[in-house]
This record gives structure tokens, C-alpha cells and sequence, in this order.
């Protein structure tokens, strides 16, 4: 279609009308033929803009230098003081605990290093989104709910496993083969095991932002997500070091598919066959909980009032 | 009639916590589970044809962006229909997503922490725009926009008339069947913003494209669209066009009178009992410069008669009051809808 020359034509407008109108005449006679409606993109391109959508996370999380390495710092440092209480704690009693120095460091460790890496900003920027109203410009584009988030928890972890990379390496030369796999199969089961934990944790995250529509500040939903997370993930203590009824709970719950699970199977602490059973309940939490988030999803949505106008 | 965004007794109303006023209100709001109903819109019935541009004003809170927000299937109505493009919003919501262009003034669609460029690629892909049309589209907004140096650099660090230009640009990449704009021009200069009145125009003439415009800047409308809609306390208080607005809403005249000399008091003191049978006022703007305002429809001509009968009058102009004076008179004394 050759495009017609601009014309600043009178509109028609009566005298004293603001502006001078920029319509040409074919536009005001609606002359011109609308194109056509074009379909949701298919697979591949909906896969391009999902790895496209991961990446540009990954970039946006990598520009503020000083203050990743300020927190990664932080964290390590944090982490290094918790594990000297963990030195002194066997010192004194490591006879009498479940788990032998040599399974309880590694494990820490690891524990850490997981939870460095798996660790979102999904939540803290879903629930500001939703808060300020931004969440608007989310759902106005053709990229389903689920893979919006999953595409920028990607992108995070990756940033996130890049960040982690270093503290790994100064695990493994501190303790030595401890931190690595006992083998092949382990180191493999180990991989499948933390990706679960990462769809595991994902869909957890999914669920607590389906919570923010349903509340007008996200603080309340959000730290009740990171105490569970922080008590029954087996970040702080290996969950065989828990009492009882406290381990039966954790037993119960998901976040110990984050961290101990992928842990411990990593480093060969549990023989293959209960390996494959640990997943097996990863990949189930994973979907029970992805479903879920998404028939939450489509209750919260119906109630969504935005704010900020 | 191909049709873009057809309602029919739309309504919405949001439901909110109530609160309490008095001593203690404060501390009984917070344990009162007592919710009531606001309406924000109140069952209105339009219809844009596709390739139209229809600019939708009204005051704050009148209702505007509500509706944007249901004709693009972000909120639920509480009652009434709606089709945009063929498709049920609220259902059809991606599907509609991949054929519409959505601008909410103040909330960014780019990566704040990332160059604008950089959401552009990210769109692209999101809308799997072709080839063509982006080049096109592209093109077109970096050029009219002046959006070449800015696309480089993050978002954070952008004006709020930079980022605009960028927002508006990110929204109409893959070239949409119908574009909701909502205070598209906020922030801009008047240089920028007529630059965006021209690409607006050109993606209507090259695409077809369907324009819904909201603006508190009258000048966007009345360049760039055909027809008004405008909002009051969430009912339709005017659906057509604008030469139509004016004759049902611009029935005050203004007449101006310059004098060959300085009038005589009697004189000004009858001139001034004459008028208020007409049941128009006179004030003097300099000593021999006179503005005469006349609200009865259909008297300017006598107006116009008693001054030149009263007066030795040099130069003489009746003007009707434009659109951004009515719009503006329209906000302050209210309509009565909804009251």
C-alpha cells in the first residue's frame, strides 16, 4: 500500500478548535483497510521469547556490580560465621549427633551454595509489581502468567549459579572431595535433583504471588514464605538433626525438596534407589503445585484491582 | 461494519475496604472486615469501528483507564459485554494481547535496569513481529521519536518524557489492530508531542491501525482523532464528533469590542442594563477594549446589535469558545450524572 502525503487538513473542526487536525481526507472517510488480525505466536516463537525474556533478566540482574558483590560477600561471609558455630557444636558434641562431621560440612556447604543459587527475586518483584499496579504491562502481553515468571526465575538462578560459582570452588578446595559427588550416577541424579528443587522452589514462588492479588502488601505472604523456607528447607540444620515432630512436619512440606534433597543427593548421601524415590516426590510437588498456582492464578485475576490508578 | 471495541452496559465497580471515620477509626478499620461497593463505570454503550480514532476524555476518576483496563482484558467487568476485535477480553486474553497496543501513562513496559533497545529485542520476540513490519515500525518511532541515542541507555537513567517516547514506541513495534493509549504524551514537550501525534496518524494510514486515546492534552485529540468520547463519574456523558461536541456544549459566545474612544458612563451603565436582559456580562479588558460574554444560545446577534446601538465601535469579533474551554468548564461545574 503506497502511503498517501500528509495532509494538515481541516477536520471539519468548527473555528476556535485547539489543534489543527493532521487527518488526510482518505483517513477521515475511513478509506483504508485495517490489516489482519494475526494469530498468538506458535511454539518455537513463544520458546525464542521465553529464552529472549531469561536472558534480559539475567542481563538486568548482572548490572549492578557492586551491589551483587556486596551481597554475594555478605551472604558467604554470613554463611562461613554459621559454619564455625556448626565447628564448635561438633567439637563439643559431634559424637552424639546423627550426622559424622564428614556428611554434616559438605552438606552445609552445598546447602549454601544451593540456596544461593536457587534463591529469586521473582517474589519481591512480582509483589512490587502487583503493589504499584505494574502488573498491568505483565498481563497485557501474548506470554502466559506461568512462563512470564519461570522465563525470569531462570534468568535469576543463572545469575544467581554464575554468582555461586566461586564460593563452590573455595568449598571444594576447603573440603575437598567431600563437596564433589562420589560418582558419576550421583553427580548426575544430583543435576536432575537440583533442577527439580529449582521447579520445586519456582512453583512455591508461584503460588505465594498468586497470594499478593489477594493482598494489598505482599510483606505479610512473602516472609511467611521465607520463614517456612528458612525453618523446613534444611538450610539451617540437616532435617536428621530435627526433633521429631518437627522432622515428621518437614516431612510433610515442600521446601525440604529445595535444599536437602538435591543436597543430599548430590553428595551420595542417600544410595540410588531412595535417590529416584526423593525426586519422584520432587517432580510430584513440582506439578501440585504448578497446577495449583495456576487455578489460584485464575481465581486472583478475577479479583485483581490495580493500583495506582 | 468491521468492528474494533463494541460495549454493551458495561459497569464495573471496585469493592473496597470500609472505613471508618471518627475516634478509633483507625484501629476499627483494621479489625472491620466490612467491604463496600464503589462503581467506577456505570453501564456504557460504544462502538469504534476499526481504522477509527476516538480520543476519551473526562476528568480523574471518571473512569477512563477502568475501562481501558476491561477492553484490554485485564479486568473483570461486574456486568455488561464486551468485544474487542471479535474476542471476549477477559477470555481471550492473549489471543487479543498478539492484536492490541496498550500505553498506561504512568506505568513503564520497558526493563528498568536494561537500555530500552534491549526490551524493543525482547517484544519482538514476545509479539513474533515479522520482519517487515518491524523494520517498518522501528524505523518509523526511532526516526518521528528521536529515540536513536536514548535506546541506549537504561531505562532508569531516562526522563519521564524520554522513557514515554520509548514506552509508546515499545507498544506500537508489532504494529497493533488497535492501540489503547493512556496519556500517551505525559511528560513530553509540545515539540515531541506533535511528533507523536504524527506517528500516530501515519500507523493509522500505513497499519489501519484503531486508536483509543486517552489525554488531558485536548490539542491530542483534536489533531490526531476523528471523534470524542467523553466520561463523567464513570457514565457517557457525549459520544460523538467533535464538530458535534462544540455545537452541544460550546453554546457560549464570545463577543469583542475595540472602541474609537473611551465610552461615556451612561452610556456603559445602559449598554450594561441591555445585556443582562440577555442575560450576558461585560467587562472591560483595557479603556477601550471590551469582552462581552453571552450564554443564551442564539443571542450574540442582538448582543452584538445593543453594543454597536450603544457604543462608537471600531472593530468587532464574535468567537465561539474552543474545545479546551468547554472541556475545562465542563470538569468544574460537573454534569450532574451520577449525583
Amino acid at each position: 500500500m503506497e502511503p498517501e502525503p500528509l495532509l494538515r487538513a481541516s477536520a471539519g473542526l468548527a473555528s476556535g478548535a485547539p489543534g489543527e487536525s493532521l487527518l488526510s481526507a482518505a483517513l477521515l472517510r475511513r478509506e483504508l483497510s485495517a490489516a489482519p488480525l494475526r494469530s498468538p505466536p506458535g511454539l518455537s516463537a513463544s520458546l525464542r521469547a521465553f529464552v529472549t525474556l531469561a536472558e534480559k533478566t539475567l542481563r538486568a540482574r548482572m548490572v549492578y556490580r557492586f551491589s551483587t558483590l556486596l551481597s554475594v560477600l555478605a551472604s558467604a561471609g554470613g554463611y562461613c560465621i554459621f559454619l564455625l558455630v556448626w565447628s564448635e557444636v561438633y567439637r563439643h558434641q559431634g559424637n552424639t549427633l546423627a550426622l559424622s562431621p564428614a556428611q554434616a560440612f559438605p552438606y552445609l556447604v552445598a546447602a549454601f551454595v544451593l540456596n544461593f543459587t536457587l534463591s529469586s527475586a521473582l517474589e519481591s518483584r512480582a509483589g512490587m509489581r502487583i503493589a504499584r499496579g505494574l502488573i498491568t504491562v505483565d498481563l497485557s502481553k501474548p506470554m502466559g502468567f506461568l512462563p512470564w515468571h519461570l522465563a525470569q526465575a531462570i534468568g535469576d538462578m543463572l545469575s544467581n549459579a554464575l554468582l555461586a560459582l566461586p564460593i563452590a570452588v573455595l568449598g571444594l578446595v576447603s573440603l575437598g572431595h567431600g563437596l564433589a559427588p562420589p560418582d558419576m550416577s550421583a553427580a548426575c541424579l544430583g543435576l536432575a535433583s537440583i533442577v527439580l528443587g529449582f521447579l520445586v522452589n519456582f512453583a512455591i514462588s508461584f503460588l505465594t504471588i498468586q497470594a499478593f492479588f489477594l493482598t494489598d502488601s505482599y510483606y505479610g505472604v512473602a516472609f511467611t514464605r521465607v520463614a517456612l523456607h528458612q525453618a523446613f528447607s534444611g538450610l539451617s540444620a540437616p532435617l536428621v538433626l530435627f526433633p521429631e515432630p518437627l522432622r515428621s512436619l518437614a516431612a510433610c512440606l515442600p521446601f525440604r525438596h529445595v535444599i536437602e534433597t538435591p543436597a543430599r543427593v548430590w553428595l551420595g548421601q542417600v544410595d540410588r534407589l531412595e535417590a529416584l524415590r526423593c525426586m519422584f516426590q520432587q517432580a510430584l510437588w513440582a506439578t501440585a503445585l504448578l497446577v495449583l498456582g495456576n487455578a489460584v492464578f485464575r481465581v486472583a485475576v478475577r479479583r485483581v484491582q490495580i493500583q495506582g490508578g | 461494519m468491521d468492528v474494533a471495541v463494541r460495549t454493551e452496559r458495561l459497569a464495573k465497580s471496585y469493592s473496597r475496604p470500609r472505613r471508618h471515620e471518627g475516634r478509633w477509626a483507625g484501629l476499627r478499620s483494621f479489625f472491620s472486615f466490612e467491604r463496600e461497593a464503589v462503581p467506577a463505570v456505570r453501564e456504557i454503550d460504544f462502538t469504534i469501528r476499526r481504522g477509527e480514532a476516538v480520543g476519551f476524555i473526562g476528568e480523574n476518576g471518571a473512569g477512563k483507564s477502568t475501562t481501558i483496563k476491561m477492553l484490554t482484558g485485564l479486568l473483570l467487568p461486574t456486568s455488561g459485554t464486551i468485544t474487542t476485535l471479535g474476542m471476549d477480553p477477559w477470555r481471550e486474553r492473549r489471543r487479543l494481547a498478539t492484536n492490541i497496543g496498550v500505553v498506561f501513562g504512568q506505568k513503564p513496559q520497558l526493563l528498568w535496569d536494561i537500555p530500552a533497545g534491549q526490551s524493543f529485542e525482547l517484544l519482538r520476540a514476545m509479539y513474533a513481529i515479522p520482519e517487515e513490519t518491524y523494520r517498518f515500525t522501528l524505523r518509523e518511532t526511532v526516526e518521528r521519536l528521536e529515540l536513536g541515542e536514548l535506546l541506549k541507555k537504561p531505562v532508569r537513567l531516562l526522563s519521564l518524557g524520554q522513557r514515554m517516547r520509548c514506552d509508546l514506541a515499545a507498544s506500537l513495534l508489532h504494529a497493533p489492530a488497535v492501540a489503547f493509549l493512556d496519556e500517551p504524551t505525559i511528560g513530553m514537550d509540545v515539540l515531541v508531542k506533535e511528533r507523536v501525534r504524527e506517528l500516530l496518524v501515519e500507523m493509522r494510514r500505513r497499519f489501519g491501525m484503531t486508536v483509543l486515546l486517552t489525554t488531558h492534552d485536548l490539542k491530542d485529540i483534536s489533531t490526531t482523532c476523528e471523534r470524542l468520547l467523553v466520561l463523567d463519574q464513570g457514565q457517557l456523558l457525549y459520544d460523538g464528533d467533535m464538530s458535534g461536541f462544540e455545537k452541544r456544549f460550546a453554546t457560549e459566545r464570545l463577543v469583542r469590542v475595540e472602541l474609537s474612544r473611551e465610552p461615556e458612563p451612561a452610556a456603559l451603565a445602559s449598554l450594561c442594563a441591555a445585556l443582562a436582559e440577555q442575560e450576558a456580562s461585560l467587562t472591560a479588558d483595557a479603556p477601550r477594549v471590551l469582552r462581552v460574554v453571552c450564554s443564551r444560545p442564539g443571542a450574540a446577534a442582538r448582543v452584538t446589535a445593543l453594543v454597536l446601538q450603544h457604543l462608537e465601535v471600531e472593530d468587532l469579533s464574535v468567537q465561539a469558545t474552543d474545545i479546551e474551554a468547554i472541556v475545562t468548564n465542563l470538569y468544574r461545574v460537573g454534569t450532574g450524572h451520577g449525583a
